[in-house]
């Protein structure tokens, strides 16, 4: 399971705008690079990452070569009431990372 | 006369040396210094994950964590600042990497790890974070000898370029070689994620990257060359403040 | 190190080519070339696609005009015997280096005819900056 940091703000207050930010570690190798051998490196990147609150979808975002090593996505959300976020980083190789976070709204 | 002697003094310290020693920091795009400020962001952040994991992990035949003999982590504040350290056992200056590879081995009695690897890299990371925001110590006498070899090999010529590091960054910091401006060269944040790297490095192998960029044959990690190196940097670069985990572009 | 013979030094200029002649479309290519002259490191000069041109030496503009072709082989294959301080490499040294990468051991920078392919285009610099 690779490496990940999920910050959810705390002291939320119901109709704040938040940031939510994640961190995952992957080398989003792109396809392109050649090993010193001159043999291409194959592709292998996280190619979508999904959010949902409660089960419902609240942000989702499609990722292709051109995106860094270690990936940080931050996105923002209105807290209305408390609840479980829940996040999945989907790769080429089949994997699926699933990771929650709770989010307490005073 | 007293002022001139004062000048002519002066003029015989290198070029940065008569501003004051800065950090290069300084020189990077406010959002990268934003993504070092937000540890929300800082991809080196990761690493400190990994090595607060470790931390607390029973390995080798002792069934030891770090944590069963250092308590917790934050009892090592002040430790990354003073190293590389002369240790008595060891009769000889080593690296807080070093450090890191002798207590795997001889306290928790468990298989090495080489330098550079990602869990040393990653410890490394976690106890500089400890000190960050301490000041950089300088040599101490027990380290003069190897900061004496460390001066050395900062001042001598190397690679098919023929160039010191003196002279680039005491002689030309602040001017630019190609697009990128010339740092002192403080190791104020190592290991650092670097983003050419894409990657979490030591300032080892941040040295090797300078030397192969002269076509010079780079010291292999741990070496001695490369201990007297890091003492003399961390010497020279003596208050400024740790940075670790740092961001660099 | 003594320079015999094709690389005698004779007041502050190398008189010999160390190769055929010079051809100035190749030696700008060697110029602007990162990987083989590297010149844009530290020189700017009159290359107008060119960006990110370092300022750690003389502008190459005009070097045409400042000196003849003597002067500039010299100062491109042996800058060091004209000021042991400088860090202009000395690009035909093969000796008097230290610890030098395994790839490029006895190898200079730039071989005899890139030298008067850079020398030749230099010399058609004559604008000063």
């Amino acid at each position: 399971m690779a490496s990940v940091l999920i910050n959810v703000p705390k002291a939320v207050r119901k109709g704040d705008v938040i940031e939510i930010k994640t961190l995952i570690s992957h080398p989003m190798e792109t396809g392109f690079r050649s090993a010193p051998d001159g043999k291409l490196i194959p592709r292998d990147i996280i190619y979508r990452f999904v959010c949902t609150f409660e089960g419902v979808e609240i942000f989702a975002a499609d990722l292709f070569p051109a995106i860094s090593a270690n990936p940080f996505i931050a996105f923002t959300m209105r807290a209305e009431r408390s609840g479980t976020l829940t996040f999945r980083w989907l790769d080429d190789k089949g994997g699926a990372q699933v990771e929650t976070a709770r989010l307490d709204v005073q | 006369m007293r002022s001139l002697i004062l000048a002519l003094c002066l003029m015989s310290l290198p070029a940065w040396a008569q501003a004051p020693k800065t950090s290069s920091f300084d020189l990077m795009k406010p959002e990268t210094q934003a993504m070092q400020r937000d540890d929300a962001s800082n991809p080196a952040m990761l690493w400190i994950a990994e090595g607060r994991t470790l931390w607390s992990e029973k390995a080798g035949a002792s069934r030891k964590a770090c944590a069963d003999c250092h308590g917790d982590v934050g009892s090592l504040r002040g430790v990354a600042v003073r190293y590389p350290a002369f240790k008595a056992t060891q009769h000889k200056v080593i690296t807080l990497d070093q450090q890191i590879q002798i207590c795997r081995v001889q306290e928790q009695k468990a298989d090495p790890w080489a330098l550079e690897s990602r869990p040393v890299l990653a410890l490394s990371a976690l106890i500089g974070l400890q000190s960050r925001g301490l000041a950089l110590l300088p040599a101490t006498p027990a380290e003069a000898s190897t900061l004496a070899q460390g001066r050395a090999l900062y001042e001598e010529r190397r690679g098919q370029m023929n160039l010191s590091c003196a002279q680039c960054h005491d002689d030309n910091a602040g001017k630019s070689l190609g697009g990128a401006v010339i740092p002192q060269g403080h190791p104020t944040g190592y290991p650092l994620y670097r983003l050419e790297w894409q990657d979490l490095g030591s300032v080892e192998r941040r040295l090797r990257n300078c030397m192969v960029g002269v076509r010079s044959e780079p010291y292999p990690y741990g070496s001695p060359e490369m201990v007297a190196l890091e003492v003399f940097l961390r010497d020279r670069a003596a208050g400024l403040p740790l940075e670790t985990p740092a961001i660099r572009p | 190190m003594s320079l015999a013979g094709a690389q005698e030094i004779i007041g502050d200029g190398m008189p010999t080519p160390l190769a055929g002649p010079g051809d100035v479309t190749r030696g700008r290519a060697i110029i602007i070339d990162r990987q083989k002259g590297f010149c844009l490191l530290c020189h700017s000069g009159p290359f107008p696609e060119q960006r990110f041109m370092g300022n750690l030496a003389p502008d190459l503009a005009g070097a045409g005009s400042r000196y003849n072709a003597a002067q500039l082989r010299l100062r491109i294959a042996h800058s060091a015997r004209l000021a042991p301080d400088t860090i202009m490499p000395s690009y035909f040294a093969t000796e008097g280096l230290t610890r030098v990468a395994r790839p490029y051991v006895g190898k200079p920078i730039l071989d005899g005819q890139q030298i008067e392919d850079v020398v030749a285009f230099l010399l058609t610099l004559k604008e000063a900056p």
